[in-house]
């Protein structure tokens, strides 16, 4: 699994890759100019616009940009008009500075300017919004950030609703959500390191830590691993997770995804490290373990009886959706004298009618679920609930009337359903749904006893599996008893004064109870 | 700042809690019977509290040895005590005798579900299934073992405490009558039959390569050692308050049929033998998946340039195989017999030597020094 990471630099790459362009700018500006629209075919939404210095015909510039990446309004003001004013200013400037300088000095009022030297450096700053001022006669340009275009507004996330929490999510402009972690953590030790993704599309990637918090050597491994990457194009941070995690053949997750920049900032405070993809709303947090994926960010809003409560259901919750069809299954083919004599006779009346084993009834239900479960999602909310209407109450009430299924089996994978829902990741959830699957067919074949094989094996791959070098296990297993206060418990707040342990961090307390 | 996880090491904790993994196994299940049936009334409890004892002993012994040549691998310490050759022999011997152990585990695991799970399930495809997740388990990494026991183990002792509890209804405190009434060779005899519940104790003298903190060794062990001993006296007084000792000795597997009497408080399940079985399985698994694991690492320490994997592909058709060798229950129970009579003979015996030499050795260094 890790050898990925070391094999990938000997194969020969064969492919053409892309045309580009390491040459430097000519001092010719039109040569320059040609090159660019060759290079990009000459679209339209190129836009061009030359101008005469100091109403010398023999003095041209252009500035490059490509609309509807750029905010409008800033080039208009911060940039044409000055342009405009430059052309027509007849005083003279100090000699010894290059026109350019004299420009950035006088001339550019926006606050992120850089200079570049060759082609690819406009080509690459003019394909992520940035304007391009080239002049003529000059062997370099300015690059100027004029980042805009369309943008989503900060919204609530949809996929992770609390009742109790700020109302921010992450949005897909990488800008922002950096803004957004920076305000929900004010602190002058977050730091982020910049990567670019992408062989064709260059995407920027941002790893995000509290220095003195998180331990250097999970930053040094989600660095290398990162560089590591070579793709055309990171659409999704789940093509980056894809890529860095610990084991692809597990059907855990190994890192967490989230919208909320509550959550991250939170993480971030507990040792771990965010990365943050330009054009998604979805973090990843890492390293992230088993106990990690069973906590709420709520948990920590609401009082700590409730959220040790809600924790506890969780738990339950969790157990449910791995466990009850598998348990139905091998309580009614293998095992009925567990049950109470009368629930087994009534259990056994109700299955009369049905003509199948429990298993080939459990699998058919379970593919009814998973198929309601995926068609609710894709379609649109109004519709999504028609769906539910139908699929739940309809096929569930018809499936029993028909004989088909036994009216146990139904409420088994009703409880089951809610039960998966109630895992508060989804990534999580959906290894819950292979892992059930396994059991069912475990318990199918050996009862109680295959199910406990399969919890044996899911155990002994939890305990190899690693999340950026820390024990997926842990705190449970290696035992830190200390972190069990917020595990299945949440303590009050005012006993959570520290870190967690398995995170190894460097500063251990979070706060402390002494303060006066 | 070092990364925690960066050296494997096993801790006091996990060492703590292996060893009552490892003890506690299928032998338990039999115990109680082993012991009434040559005990008089309730008196099982000083046979079982004397093994108990004698084995704190020997383990105290093994750890003593073992933790005077910190991080060092059982063939090499015993090399410098007992010359190569006569160590290379220890260690193979020792390395058949934890094979046999595996076989007897999943042979033993492999009968009593045929006893009270299935009816109609072959016995040798129960066993193949559980030696397949054992190979699986021992093909991870050893601290991986390791953590499966902490995993493993609070479940085991929940599930006897909580039979234990729902037992109490049932109890019937004349069956501890007669008490102190059996004789001396009775009292030897149930010594004896306790010893096959501790079978495998000497993995110590070969895990200690890996302890962090090799001087607690002794310590962590005794502690270690303590949780069984309570444990089967608990689960014998159990058995003999609820059946009686007649009724003890004429089961096979009492503590199983303990759980068979018992029904969950409510109504919500009954005679959960078949559950309590099923918990069981993963103290059976912990205690085969270390033995098998021990005995891989005695080999590997023989034969350094095998691979790891390439032994446990070798060993798992052995073990398989010497499993389906007792035909029916009284040559399981005589294979179990085999097993614990050359632990007595071999494993303690090897255990007390090498204390001696290793204590006679130190001796004259110290003594040269002091000249």
């Amino acid at each position: 699994m890790r050898r990925r990471y070391t094999k990938k630099a000997n194969w020969p790459s064969k492919n053409i890759k892309e045309q580009t362009s390491n040459e430097s700018l000519n001092s010719q500006l039109d040569a320059n100019i040609q090159k660019l629209k060759q290079l990009l075919d000459g679209p339209n939404d190129l836009v061009i616009r030359e101008f005469l210095l100091n109403n010398n015909p023999t003095m041209k510039g252009s500035v490059v940009y490509m609309d509807g990446l750029i905010d409008k309004q800033l080039v208009q003001e911060s940039i044409l008009r000055n342009m405009k004013d430059f052309a027509s200013n007849k005083k003279s400037y100090d000699t010894s500075k290059t026109i350019l300088e004299v420009m950035y000095e006088n001339f550019i009022s926006i606050h992120s300017v850089e200079k570049g030297n060759t082609l690819e450096d406009a080509l690459d700053g003019i394909l992520v919004g940035k304007t391009v001022i080239l002049i003529d006669g000059q062997t370099s340009a300015l690059i100027i950030n004029t980042k805009g275009g369309e943008s989503r507004s900060i919204d609530e996330p949809t996929t992770e609703m609390v009742v109790r929490g700020p109302r921010v999510g992450f949005v897909e402009s990488l800008g922002t959500n950096l803004a957004l972690l920076r305000k929900s953590l004010q602190t002058s030790s977050l730091r982020f390191q910049t990567h670019q993704i992408g062989r064709r599309s260059k995407k920027s990637l941002v790893v995000a830590y509290v220095d003195g918090v998180v331990h250097p050597e999970i930053v040094k491994e989600v660095n290398r691993r990162i560089q590591s990457i070579d793709i055309d194009d990171a659409p999704e941070s789940g093509f980056i997770e894809q890529w860095i995690e610990d084991s692809f053949l597990s059907p855990f997750p190994q890192m967490d995804n989230t919208e909320r920049s509550d959550k991250a900032s939170s993480e971030l405070l507990q040792g771990k490290v965010v990365i943050l993809l330009d054009g998604t709303p979805f973090v990843l947090i890492a390293p992230f373990t088993l106990g990690d994926f069973l906590k709420s960010p709520e948990d920590y809003n609401e009082r700590w009886l409730i959220g040790t409560l809600l924790r506890i259901l969780r738990y339950v919750a969790a157990f449910f959706a791995l466990l009850l069809p598998s348990l139905y299954i091998a309580l009614i083919s293998l095992h009925p004298g567990l049950l109470p004599t009368d629930m087994a006779l009534s259990i056994a009346a109700t299955r009369e009618e049905v003509p199948f084993p429990p298993v080939a009834e459990a699998f058919l239900m379970v593919l009814t679920m998973e198929l309601l479960q995926e068609a609710g999602l894709r379609l649109p909310a109004p519709i999504g609930q028609t769906i539910g209407i139908v699929g739940g109450l309809v096929i569930g009430d018809a499936a029993v009337s028909a004989g088909i299924v036994s009216p146990i089996m139904v409420i088994v994978i009703g409880l089951t359903a809610i039960s998966a829902f109630a895992t508060p990741s989804f990534s999580l959830g959906i290894s819950f749904r292979i892992l059930r699957i396994a059991f069912m067919l475990a318990a199918g074949i050996l009862g109680l006893f295959g199910i406990i094989l399969v919890y044996i094996m899911v155990m002994i791959h939890m305990v190899n599996l690693k999340s950026f070098g820390v024990p997926y296990t842990a705190p449970f297993s290696p035992t830190m008893d200390r972190d069990w206060k917020d595990l299945i418990l949440r303590a009050p707040m005012t006993i959570l004064t520290r870190r967690p342990n398995f995170m190894n961090t460097k500063d251990v307390d979070s706060g402390s109870r002494e303060k006066e | 700042m070092k990364f925690l996880y960066s050296n494997e090491t096993i801790s006091d904790k996990e060492l703590k809690i292996a060893i009552p993994s490892m003890i506690i196994g299928v032998g338990v299940l039999s115990l109680p019977s082993g012991i009434a049936s040559v005990t008089v009334g309730s008196d099982g409890w000083i046979a079982l509290l004397i093994a108990g004892i004698l084995q704190m002993g020997v383990i105290w012994l093994m750890a003593k040895v073992a933790s005077s040549f910190p991080k060092q691998s059982f063939l090499s310490y015993s090399a410098k005590l007992v010359s190569k050759p006569v160590a290379v022999v220890i260690t193979f011997t020792f390395a058949v005798y934890f094979i046999c152990v595996t076989a007897y585990d999943i042979r033993m695991l492999g009968h009593i579900s045929e006893q009270y799970l299935f009816k109609k399930t072959p016995v040798e495809v129960v066993m193949l299934a559980f030696l397949l997740v054992v190979v699986y388990a021992v093909s991870g990494s050893r601290v991986g073992i390791f953590r499966l026991n902490i995993l493993f183990l609070p479940i085991i002792l929940i599930v006897a405490i909580v039979v234990f509890l729902l037992s109490s209804k049932i109890m019937d405190v004349s069956n501890l009558r007669p008490a102190f009434q059996t004789d001396i060779k009775g009292h030897m005899h149930g010594l004896y039959t306790s010893a096959l519940s501790y079978i495998g104790i000497s993995i110590i003298l070969f895990y200690t390569s890996f302890v962090e903190n090799p001087k607690n060794i002794p310590k962590v062990s005794i502690i270690g050692v303590t949780v069984p001993v309570v444990l089967y006296i608990v689960v014998y007084l159990n058995c003999i308050l609820v059946f009686g000792q007649v009724g003890t000795s004429n089961m096979l597997f009492p503590t199983v049929d303990l759980a068979k009497r018992v029904d969950l408080p409510g109504g919500m399940l009954e005679r959960i033998e078949a559950l309590f079985f099923t918990v069981w399985t993963m103290g059976v698994f912990t205690t085969a998946m270390m033995v098998f694991d021990v005995a891989i690492l005695a080999l590997q320490s023989i034969f350094k340039k095998i691979k790891k994997i390439h032994i446990i592909l070798f060993l798992s058709p052995l073990v398989y195989f010497i499993g389906t060798i007792p035909k029916n229950t009284t040559q399981i129970i005589q294979f179990g017999n085999y097993i614990a009579t050359s632990m007595y003979i071999y494993g303690y015996l090897i255990a007390i030597v090498l204390f001696i030499i290793a204590k006679v050795r130190k001796g004259k260094s110290n003594g040269k020094k002091a000249i």
